[in-house]
Formats: structure tokens, sequence, C-alpha cells
């Protein structure tokens, strides 16, 4: 039971031992260096406790609920695999602890460093220990973002920023890549819990999404683990401070993708797409990686390149499809771990007391460091593959492994002699770290004097060391177990057969062994006139910088294509956005046409009557007309308008709709009166079509364009309004209005009895909101400023009143009072005629065409014929027109006549009817709903003559504004000497 | 008429009710005292919106309809009521600093904010075309009052009117389809054309479809009729951007999920074409189109069109985990943008409101505070674990995958990859460059929105059941 509670206690403490390192103050560089030590040493002694049950191949789990509904649970799972991993993890680092305790210097802020550090141990130990897929990617990028923090903590230097950004980009960029690979792989097995996954391998590879998902956990594992061609992020990532390189970017983090790639190789890999794939992926990295490495000048880089190259023999070993070659890889991580670490700190150790990490100017220093010389000379002699130590006893298993006969192609063929030719490269840089730092002349010129660290600096390789050493004496007795239970926990109880000895006797990879090393030194030195010139990278190849190629494909992509982008489908036009948006209307309304071209339920056109079709092709020109002149002669646009819609009033009589042609008609008048009033205030047209200079040539085309789309609207409207009409109404409420208009309501005009009677209450809304609108114009107008140019009276009038000016007998206006004197007098006769007519429309609604609203707007138009014939002064003069108290009293009636029905304990609008005989006029329907028609009369009378009103005044506000104006010049003129 | 006609149940109502007078009794108030009252109503404001959540979340459980099916309460309308309300409430609280520091303290801001949610509320309990409409034109009405907010600048009265036309625009549009769809199908009701669409669905019912899609598409600023977005983001005073960047798209989403779950649930396939085909579009045109941007608000913008083609992927699946999806993805993304907002409204130099994501340069060392808030919101934004950001993302992305839609899954995935890029850049800028000249302190309710915000973001793994149950509940509500 302890041991559970061990799991989520030893992956919760990093974490919560980061927060309490970010509150320690800035300079406690011993209480965080013994806060983090200490959270080490208590996980390492949790995983001591657990050693007996993992050594016999038991499992350890721990499960809470965390999102229960999507199946996901927090789960962790440790097996032989993992325990390795996070004895890894949390031994190296304490040793990094201790380490950079000595390595920062007091001006860095250590709780920073402290923190992230703690913080990425909890996230690393998360990814070995989840025990499901999405929680491991989880963690994953979590390592990603700590390495971010971590490579960029000096961000005061340019190169620790890019090489953070670089990082981050392509490790999270792998992360999500992981994580679809992830969905799919769930989505395959129905499952994320690893168990689950790992038991269902065959389902997997015989899946058709295989391939796909396959690629997508390769290239998580591979940006991760730097493989090519994602290996230029880990060279970019040695501006981190040494711990974290040797942490970080050797140890750990850069080993997550091949552990990835070991936890699955179970249920994913078998395949020629993993052994192709990973393969030459792991195969390209070995050797590109190895021969960057002999040619780097700067210590880190070296060892950077030097990493890649051996992720890329792990990567090279697990693809090579085999369980052997698992159990080599695994062996392999544990043991590059220990010597690239501890030869990280040694770089780091000499950077620290020598104050540079330039091979170029790094010599002699066996002299001044004996001890850390040592050490470094054991741990790249490991990493060379001499025997006696622990990179030896992988190596020779790689080798082993190269030898085998996977699927016999020429690359497999030629694979032992390819991998042969790298190890020569590795003995090579192997050879120059020692040799060029450590021996020759004792440099001159360092920034500092070298000498020995402090011993608990050297002390954390020096343990490395030694593990490199004993592993590579007794590999059975120390590392044998552990390495059992960790192939144990990824191939199964079907155990490959391997050995773990030193000595195997005279065997090829003995020989390829051999050959490297003399092939190694032979290249060191057929190569070091060209280390010397002291040229960075190798040659021809140097000029290939992938992070070159990176950023500018990055900059291309990214930020000049948004751009490129933007510029042709962005605009700030308004014009072009609605031409856009009208483009697309269309579209999507053409996009069910070739879908289902169903030509089913049009009906059938009920004969062609060529008058009415005469009818329609006058409108039709009508709307084309307005629609061109609309940009070059607005009056005209308006009156082709109005031509357009007498069309549509016309249309309404011919398919026997008398009322609604009616209220269409007075509608139409009115608004295009009121229209051609506003046009007035307008500022003048724009003569030129474009501030900037087009030739007439795109000017035109842009017009037909935007004609061709305008006809392409109209034609699809009225096509699908035709095919609406045509075909059977659908049963409605209509239906009901039509058999009940006369018996319920008492009126024969069902229009008129539904707005009055059936739909009273949406028609009282529907005034009040009339009243408000007249109301909003008004208050609109009264502030309404008009374009200096049109506050002149028209040109006509000018003219008009230069004539008069010229003529002695005349005064200014007379031509155009005599012009108006004949339309006035008759303009004036008409008043009554057309309140009268306004009035039997409002009488006769209730049966016939007509109605409150009809009259009402018939009344409007006899107050703006009156406007329109003697000026807007002379009406006032003669005419209290009170719009506000007529609205008044629309409404209130309205609301009465709904209130009255309460007295009768009727519903609120209640209606009654019945007839009245009259002497003259004989029987006339008298229902309550008259008064509410009335009401509703009006109220369109207040509204429309409010409005008329509001527009009617500018002219005379706007003839007064600029006299006003002068008249105030002129009185303060003379204040201006008295100042 | 003599038939004695039944006054509707208003029960169902009484949260819209409360906001109607109250938004009104405001204006009054307002409109006889003048501006000087304007931090009373912003308060009484907020405290009327936080009141009617509440009165939200205690009507009566269940599924209860009204005014003759036209209005419905549900878990999905009371889920999404309540982050409207919420998110509207924030955004009056985020607007003070910005209005007092262009000595323009209006008091109808927060009054027409109240006017538009109570628009949005009508919208995502509105059970047929017309109430959908009513409630589209109210929200929007006040939006494009709100959009040219700032009268004497240029900038925003270009915004309102540019906003102003096209919404017209789309408002005819989505009337058109919307009367197509009843010329076939006879009815404007969304249970009656979910069961008229049963037997035949005819071409006609397919253009009425996309024209109410399209209108749709407007409303939530997705591809291609996003047009409008990256000008009314910019032109319009920045706490108008934070309220347009939030509440607007919770109504908007809620509208397009109950139209095409509860009225067309019998042509899935129809309009999950349209869907794929706009999510897509949105969300590449938002990833890319962000990366040349040096306005924040216009990121920004770009931004919440790419998101809105994020969450639209859980829709298009289709289901009621997708649902499900969306309704989480909407409320994080809400409180994403609100704490982006707030840090961009705080932006101010020398009493200059400046919005360049230049500006941020440095900002990690003149206030790290803010610097680390905002970065942690830019890392959800771009979807980046354990951030809430990055689980929004997941449900909808797992939702598409069930359902089939891998294609879209996948170039979901690739586009927010790209996403990730610009909100790194600002976290870049804000941590790498040279600091600039200090910005101006943050007023405190900013600070708090973004510390909310952002602190929601992070914890939000810890516990994230809350939310994910009540989404649940109320996509079941929506399907059944």
């Amino acid at each position: 039971m302890p041991y559970e509670s061990f799991l989520i206690a030893g992956l919760l403490l990093p974490f919560v031992g980061g927060c309490v390192a970010a509150l320690l103050p800035t300079n406690a560089r011993n209480a965080e260096a013994w806060l983090a030590g200490t959270v080490a040493l208590i996980i390492l002694a949790l995983l001591a406790s657990a050693y007996p049950r993992i050594v016999d191949g038991g499992v350890i789990r721990f499960t809470v609920e965390w999102i229960p509904d999507l199946g996901l649970d927090l789960s962790l799972r440790m097996d032989g695999f993992a325990w390795m991993f996070s004895t890894l993890i949390t031994g190296i680092g304490f040793l990094v602890v201790l380490y950079a305790r000595y390595y920062m210097s007091p001006s860095d802020p250590a709780p920073r460093f402290f923190s992230f550090l703690l913080a990425f141990m909890g996230a690393m130990l998360g990814i070995v220990l989840s025990g499901n897929l999405i929680q491991l990617v989880f963690f994953w990028e979590l390592t990603s973002l700590f390495s971010f923090l971590l490579i960029g903590y000096w961000h005061q230097n340019a190169q620790a920023r890019d090489g953070a950004r670089i990082a981050l980009i392509i490790t999270s960029a792998g992360g999500l890549c992981l994580f679809a690979g992830v969905l799919i792989v769930g989505h395959i097995v129905g499952s994320y819990d690893l168990d689950r996954v790992l038991a269902s391998g065959e389902a997997i590879r015989a899946h058709r999404l295989y391939v796909p998902g396959l690629v997508l956990v390769l290239l998580g594992a591979l940006t991760k683990s730097a493989q090519f061609p994602f290996h230029f992020w880990l060279p970019q990532a040695m501006a981190a401070p040494t711990p974290v390189s040797a942490y970080l970017h050797s140890a750990t983090m850069v080993k997550a993708g091949v552990f990835l790639l070991i936890r699955l190789w179970p249920a994913m890999g078998g395949t020629q797409e993993w052994l192709w794939l990973v393969g030459s992926a792991g195969l390209i990295t070995f050797i590109l990686g190895a021969f960057f490495a002999v040619f780097q000048q700067d210590l880190k880089g070296l060892l950077a390149y030097s990493t890649i190259s051996h992720l890329g023999l792990i990567t090279l070993l697990t693809g090579l499809d085999t369980p052997l070659g698992q159990v080599a890889a695994i062996f392999h991580i544990m043991n590059h771990a220990t010597f690239k670490a501890s030869l990280f700190m040694a770089a780091g150790i000499i950077d620290h007391e020598c104050g540079t990490r330039d091979i170029r100017r790094l010599s002699g220093l066996w002299r001044s460091m004996p001890i850390t010389a040592s050490l470094a000379m054991v741990a790249a002699a490991a990493m060379a593959g001499v025997p006696l130590l622990n990179g030896f006893l992988s190596k020779e298993m790689f080798f082993a492994e190269t030898i085998e006969v996977h699927d016999n192609s020429i690359v497999d063929q030629a694979l032992p002699y390819a991998v042969t030719l790298a190890s020569m490269f590795t003995v090579a840089y192997s050879l120059r770290f020692i040799r060029d730092v450590f021996f020759g002349p004792a440099s001159t010129e360092l920034p500092r004097t070298p000498h020995e660290p402090p011993f608990l600096m050297r002390l954390p390789a020096e343990l490395l060391v030694v593990a490199c050493l004993i592993i590579g004496i007794v590999p059975a007795m120390t590392i044998g177990p552990i390495l059992h239970a960790a192939v144990r926990a990824v191939l199964g109880s079907t155990l490959p057969k391997y050995s773990l000895a030193v000595w195997h006797g005279f065997t090829p990879e003995l020989l390829m062994s051999i050959v490297a090393m003399a092939g190694g030194v032979a290249v060191y030195f057929a190569l070091r006139p060209y280390l010397l010139s002291g040229i960075e990278g190798p040659p021809v190849l140097r000029h290939i910088n992938g992070r070159r190629i990176f950023e500018r494909v990055l900059v291309t992509v990214s930020w000049r294509f948004a751009r490129w982008l933007e510029n042709i489908l962005g605009t700030k036009r308004l014009q072009t956005q609605l031409q856009l948006l009208a483009v697309f209307a269309l579209m999507a309304g053409l996009l069910p046409l070739p879908v289902r071209w169903a030509v089913t339920d049009y009906g059938s056109a009920s004969g062609f009557d060529p008058v009415f079709a005469l009818l329609w092709a006058v409108g039709v020109s009508c709307a084309l007309g307005a629609a061109y002149q609309a940009k070059f002669h607005r009056v005209a646009a308006l009156m082709l308008l109005g031509g357009a819609g007498l069309v549509t009033c016309i249309s309404f009589i011919w398919l026997s709709a008398p009322d609604l042609a009616l209220t269409q008609l007075v509608v139409e008048t009115v608004t295009t009166v009121l229209l051609l009033l506003g046009l007035r205030w307008l500022p003048r047209r724009i003569e030129k079509i474009s501030p900037t200079e087009r030739s007439a040539g795109t000017i035109r085309w842009r017009r037909s364009l935007d004609f061709v789309i305008a006809a392409c609207a109209g034609v699809g409207l009225a096509t699908l309004a035709y095919v609406t009409m045509v075909r059977p109404a659908p049963d409605s409420i209509s239906r009901f209005f039509v058999e009940n208009a006369y018996t319920q309501g008492g009126g024969a005009n069902i229009v008129n009895v539904i707005l009055v009677d059936f739909r009273g209450f949406d028609t009282l809304g529907e005034i009040t909101v009339l009243g408000v609108v007249a109301l909003t114009v008004y208050a609109l107008l009264r502030r309404f400023r008009p374009a200096p140019e049109s506050i002149p009276i028209p040109e006509q009038q000018q003219a008009q009143n230069v004539y008069d000016d010229r003529h002695p007998d005349r005064q200014k206006g007379d031509t155009l009072k005599d012009a108006m004197a004949t339309p006035a007098l008759m303009m004036a006769l008409l008043f009554p005629v057309i309140g009268v007519t306004a009035l039997f429309f409002l009488l006769r609604g209730h049966d016939l065409p007509g109605g409150g609203f009809v009259a009402g707007i018939t009344m409007a138009v006899a107050f703006i014929v009156q406007y329109m014939a003697r000026g807007t002064i002379w009406v006032e003069a003669h005419l209290r027109v009170l719009p506000v108290r007529w609205m008044g009293v629309g409404l209130l009636m309205a609301g009465g006549t709904g209130i009255a029905a309460w007295l009768f304990s009727r519903p609120f609008l209640t209606s009654y009817f019945s007839y009245v005989e009259t002497p003259v006029i004989g029987s006339i329907p008298l229902a309550s709903a008259l008064l509410f028609d009335i009401s509703v009369f009006s109220l369109v009378v207040g509204a429309t003559v409010l409005m008329l009103i509001a527009l009617a005044h500018q002219s005379m506000r706007s003839h007064r504004t600029p006299q006003a104006r002068e008249a105030r010049t002129r009185e303060a003129a003379p204040m201006k000497p008295a100042k | 008429m003599t038939a004695a006609f039944p006054f509707p149940a208003i029960v169902p109502a009484v949260p819209e009710l409360m906001l109607a007078i109250g938004g009104v009794i405001l204006l009054m108030v307002g409109a006889f005292r003048g501006d000087r009252v304007a931090p009373v109503i912003n308060g009484l404001a907020i405290a009327l919106l936080i009141l009617v959540a509440i009165t939200v979340l205690y009507l009566p459980p269940g599924t209860l309809t009204t005014f003759g099916g036209s209005f419905v309460v549900d878990d999905f309308a009371r889920f999404l009521k309540v982050v409207a309300l919420l998110s509207s409430a924030v955004a009056i609280a985020m607007s003070t600093d910005y209005f007092a520091a262009v000595n323009h303290e209006p008091f109808e801001y927060p009054v027409l904010i109240i006017l538009s949610t109570l628009g949005m509320l009508m919208l995502v309990s509105a059970n047929d075309l017309i109430a959908l409409y009513l409630g589209l034109e109210l929200m929007s009405l006040a939006l494009y009052v709100l959009a040219a907010f700032h009268r004497v600048s240029a900038r925003s009265s270009e915004a309102g009117l540019k906003y102003f036309v096209l919404g017209a625009l789309s408002s005819g549009m989505y009337l058109y389809g919307a009367s197509l769809v009843y010329g076939f199908t006879g009815t404007v009701s969304f249970d009656g054309i979910a069961h008229a669409t049963l037997q035949t669905s005819g071409i006609g019912l397919i253009f009425g479809l996309v024209f109410i899609f399209a209108g749709f598409c407007f409303k939530i600023s997705a591809v291609p009729f996003h047009m409008w977005t990256p000008d009314v983001y910019e032109g319009a005073p920045t706490p108008v951007t934070a309220f347009f960047s939030a509440a607007p798209k919770v109504a908007g989403m809620g509208m397009v999920m109950r139209g095409a779950i509860d009225a067309f649930p019998n042509v899935v396939d129809q309009w999950q074409q349209i869907l794929v085909f706009v999510a897509i579009a949105s969300m590449a045109l938002g990833s890319f189109a962000a990366i040349g941007q040096r306005n924040f608000k216009r990121l920004m913008a770009y931004s919440a069109i790419a998101h809105m083609g994020f969450a639209l992927v859980g829709l298009a699946a289709g289901t009621e985990e997708g649902v499900r999806g969306v309704l989480v993805y909407i409320t994080i993304y809400v409180t994403m943008t609100l704490g982006a907002f707030a840090a961009i409204t705080a932006m101010r130099r020398d009493g200059r409101i400046v919005e360049d994501v230049a500006d941020l340069a440095g900002l990690a060392r003149t206030s790290p505070a803010m610097a680390f808030w905002l970065a942690m919101l830019m890392f959800s934004l771009a979807g980046i674990p354990p951030l809430a950001g990055f689980f929004a993302k997941f449900y909808v992305f797992l939702a598409a995958i069930k359902a089939g839609l891998y294609t879209l899954a996948v170039i979901g995935v690739l586009t927010s990859v790209v996403g990730a890029y610009y909100y790194l850049a600002v976290v870049k800028v804000m941590y790498f460059d040279e600091p600039a000249k200090p910005l101006e302190k943050m007023a405190y309710e900013l600070k708090i929105v973004l510390t909310v915000a952002a602190a929601l973001n992070i914890l939000f793994f810890l516990y994230p059941g809350p939310l994910l149950e009540s989404a649940a509940l109320a996509a079941k509500s929506l399907f059944e």
C-alpha cells in the first residue's frame, strides 16, 4: 500500500518544492540548494524503497479520478523501465543541484533557477510515471515549457533568448503532433490507458490510421530527442547555464523522445514503417551528429552535437525493431546519461574556472586542474567506447545489433560500415576533447587563471565517473538487475538473450570497435590542420545552417506569408467588404444548386402574360437604372427607384391585393418625397472617383463588376421569390383570418381587421415605435450640421436671384414666386381634397382598401404638398401644425380604446362592432376598432409630419447660420482692440 | 375578437424582464441626472447583471417554455445566460478606468450593455426563427451604438458605421433564409421545422439553411463573414472591444448551436458541410492573418476569428459531446479574452492610450506581475497545456475525432500551432525586448480581472469538474 502513495508523493514533491523555492529570497543560494537537494534525495529514497518490488517485475499503480466523464484518470504507473528512468532523473537531478550551487554566480537570482529546475524534475517524473497517454502529453509539454524557461534563464543574453525560443517552438510543436498522434492511438484502442494501449499492438498496427498516428507520434519523439532534421535546436539550447545543459539537454529531457519510442515499441513497432522511419532518422542523426561534433570549437557545442549523435544511436537501436535492439537502447540511455552529464559538468567547471570554453583558446589544462582533467578523460573515453568503461558495453551491443540482418536491403547491408564510420568520428571528437583541452602547451591569455574547483563542485562529476567505471568493469553485478527489470517492463516475459560481460571473445563487433578506435585516431590527426585553422563547423556543410534555414522558413511561412495573405484578402474598405459579403452570400446561395438540382416543386407557370411581363421589364430597367445612376445622379436614381416601387404597386394589384397596393403607393410617395428633401442636405458628390490615380479602365472594370454582382444577386433573389411564391402556401394562420375576419372582427378588409383587431396589440406596439422613430429623427436632425457646401441656396435659385438683382423693378425671389404661383395655388386647393380622401380611406378601411395607416399617410401628403408649394415660413405662419400633439392624441386614444374593453370586463383591446344607419352616407360599420383606427391615423399623421418639419427646418436654420455667424463676428470685431 | 387569449406564463422570462425594467430605470436615472451619476449607474448595472444571473440559477428546474413555445429555458440556456451575464458585468467593470482616462464617462454605456445583454438572453432562449431574430437585433442594435461609442474619434465612428452596414446586410440574409425556411416548412418554430424536415428537405430549405447560417456566421465573426471584426475591434474603445469579444460571442455561439441542433437535426449532413468549411476557413485565416498584426486589438480580433473556428469544430461534430466541447470552449475563451483585454485596456503611457504589441516591450521588467499574468493568458490562448485553453481545444478536437472528422481535427491542430506563434510573439516582446518607458499603473479593477482570469486559466486543470459537468448537463438538455 505505501508504495502507491509514494508515487503520488514523489510526483508532487518537486512541484511543491518548486513553489517553495520560488518564495525564498533572491540570494538564498544555500537554502535553495538544500531544499532542492533534499527533495531529490527524498524521492531517491522512496525509489530505493520501492526497488524490491520493481526488481521482481512488479508494477506499482496509483489512480485517482481526474476527469471521469472523459475516462481520464490521474494514473501513475511504475514498472522497471519507469523506475530506472526515475532514478536517473532524481539521481542526476541531485548531483546537478549540488553542482549548480557552486556553478551559479551569487548575482544570479537563485529562486527562479531552482524552482524551475525542481518543477522540471516533477514534469519529467510525470512523463515517465504516466499511466495514460494524455497525461503523458501534458507533462511532455510541461517539460518543453520549463526547458524554455531554463534555457532563457539568462534572458539578458540575446543568444539565450533565441535558443529558448527555437527550442520551445520545435519541441512544443512536436508535442502538439504527439498529442494528435496520441488521440489517434486512443481512438484506435478506445482508451488512453497505457496498459491497454501496450496490449493492443495488433489492433493498432492493423488499423488504417496506423501510419498517420505513427508519423505524428514520431514527430513528437524525434523533435524532443533532437533527431535529424529537428536537431538544430539542441546546439542553440547550449546558451543555458551548464547545469541545465547537463541535466535537461543530455541526461533527461532529450531522452524523453527515446523513452517514448521504447515505451510504445511493443504497441507500434514491428513494421516496415517503424524500421524505416525511426531507423533512418536515427542513422542519419548518428552520423551527422558525430561528424559535426568533430568540428565544433565550443566545448559545449561539441558535447551538444555528440549528444545528438548518441541520441541518434539510441533511436537507431530502437528503429532496428528487434527486442535486443531495445535492450541495447535502454542500456545506452543509462550509460550516456552518466558519462555525458559528467562531461557537461567538466565543461562547466572549465568554463567556470577559465572564463572561456572555446577549444581554440584552451590548452594544457592538465597541469592546472589534474583531477578535473582525469575525470573528463575517463568520461570522454567512455563516450568513445573504450573498454572497461560503460560506453564500451552498450556500444558492443549496438555493433552486434547492426550486424544482424533486418530486412536485407542495401541500407541494411551497409549499416555495419556506416556505423563504424560514425564511430570513428565519435572517437575523433572524444580524442579532440581530451587532447586539445588538457594537453599541449599551457594556455596563456585565459580570462581567469585556471585552478581546481571546490571539492563539492567536483564531487557530482566524480560520482558519475565512478559509476562509469564500476558499470564498465562489473556490469552484471551492478547494473544487471536494474537493466533486467527495465527490459522486462518493456518487452514482457519473452526476453531476448543478452549478456553483460566485458569480454565476449573475438567477435565481429570487437573488430568494429578496434577499427573505429584506430580510424578515429587517424581521422583526428588527419583533420587537425583544418581544426587548427579555427574555422567553426565542418567544411562545406557548415554553410547549411539548420537554424538559419528554420528561421528563414519561419519568417517566410509565418509573417511574410501572413502579410501577403492579408494584403490579398484583408481590406479595411467598407466598399470591398460589402462586395465580398455580397459575393459570399451569392456563392452560398449557389452552393446547394449543384448538390441537388431538384426541379420538382417549381409548380407550373400559369400562363405567360405579355402585359405583366412588360410591366416587370419596366420595373427591372428602373432598378438597373437606379443602380447605375446611384453614383452619378442621386435624384435620377431616386426617381428610378420610385418607378420600381410603382411597378411593385401595380404587381400587387395584378395579384389581387389592392389594400397592399394602396399602402405601398402612399408609403412610396411619402418616402420618395422625404428622401428628396433629405438629399438636399447631403454633401456634394466627389467628382473624382478615387483619391488615388486610377486608370479609367480599372474604374470601368470595377464598376461593371459591381453591376454584375448586383444583377446576379437580384436575379437570384427574384428566382427564389418566384419559386417560393408558386409553391402551395403552407397551411398557416392566414386561413383563420380569412374565415373569421368578418364574423369576429366585423370587417371585410382582412388586412385592416388583422391590424386593428386580431393583432391590435402588435399594432399598438408598432405605432408606438413609429412615434419613437419620428421623435428620434427630429432629435437627430435638430443637431444636424449640413456639409458646408450644401448650405448655400441651390444653384437655380442663385441664378434667379442674380436675374432679379439685375432688374431694378424686381425684388429678390420674385422669379421663384412667379414660377411657383400656379402650382402653389393648385396645391393649396388640393389640401381639402386630399384631406377628404384621407377621411374616406379612414372610414371605409374596415371593409374596403384603406384604413388608418393609409389615411394617415395620405393626410401627411397633404401637409407635405403645402410645404413644397409655399415654403416652410409661409405654411407655418398660416397653419398651426402640432405633430407632437397629433402623435400624443393618437397614442392615448389607442391605449384608451384598449382599456375601454376592460370596462366591459373583456381583455385589453377587445373590439365591438355594429352597423349604424346614417342619413347621407348610408350604413356604416361602427366597430370600436374604428376608434383604434383613428388613433393610428392620428399618430401616423403626426409622425410623418414631424419628420417633414425636421427636414424642412433645415433650410431655415442653415440659411440663418452663416448670417448669424457674420453678425457675431461683426460684434466681436470692435472688442478686439480693447483686449 | 371574443376568444380569450391566455396570458403567457412569465416566470421563465423573469430574468429578461428584470433586465429590461432595470435597464430602462437606469436609463431614466441617467437621463435626468446626467453623466455625473455614471459611476453609480455602473455599479448598479453590475449589481443588476449579477442579480439576474443569480435569478437565472434559481428558476424552477427543468425545461420551461412560454410565449407559445417560442421562448425556452433549459439548462443550455441557463448555462449560456449566466456566462453572458457575468462577462457583461465584467465588461462594465473594466470600462470605468478607461472612460475616466479619456474624460468621457457616459452613463449610456452600462445601459447599452444591459440592453444588449437582454438581447443575448433572448437569443439563447429563442425557440423559433422570429424570437431568434428579435434577440439578435436587440443585441446587435446596442452593439452598433457601442462600436461607435467614442463619437469624437473618427475610427470609432467608422467602426460603428461599418459594423452597422454589414450587420444590417447580414441580418437581411438571415431574414431571407428564415423566410425561405418558413416558406418551405410552413412554420417558424424550431420543433416544427425539425418535424417538417423529417419527410422532405427540398432545395428551398437548403437555400434557407445556407442563408440563415450566413447570418449566424456574421454574428460570431466566422470566415467568410468576418471582415468587420478587425476594424471594429481596432476602432471601438477598448472596453467596448472587450465586451464585443466576450458576451456577444457566447450568445452567438448559443444561437448557432440551438439553431443547428434544435431546428435542423434532420439535415445534419447539410449544415455539417457548411460548418466544416467555415471552421477550417476561420481557423486558417485567423491564425495566419494575426501574425502580421502590430496592433494588439487587431491581433485579438484575428485571434477571435480563429477561436470561433476552433469552437465550431466541436459543433461541426453535431454530437452532444461536441456541444459540450463548444460550451466549455466558449466559457474558457471568455475568461481568456476578458483577461487579455483587461491588460490591453490598461495600456497607457503618459496619459495616452497605446495599443501596439510593441508598446509592451520589456513589460516583464517594468511591471512583472502584469507581464506574467498576460503571458499565462497568451499561453492559454495558444492552447499550451496545462492551461485551460488547452483543455478547451482538447474537448472540441476530441469530439470531432469521435465524429470521424479527422481532417478537421488535424487542420485544427496545425492552425493552433500557427496560432501559437503570435501569442508567443507577445510573450517574447514582454519578456525579451528592451523595455520601453513603463506603462501607467493598472487600475485595481483591471488588475483583479486580469489576475482572476489568468488564475482561472492556470488552475483550471486542478478542478475542471464544475465547468465540465454543468456544460455536460447543458449539452444534454439541448438534445432532449
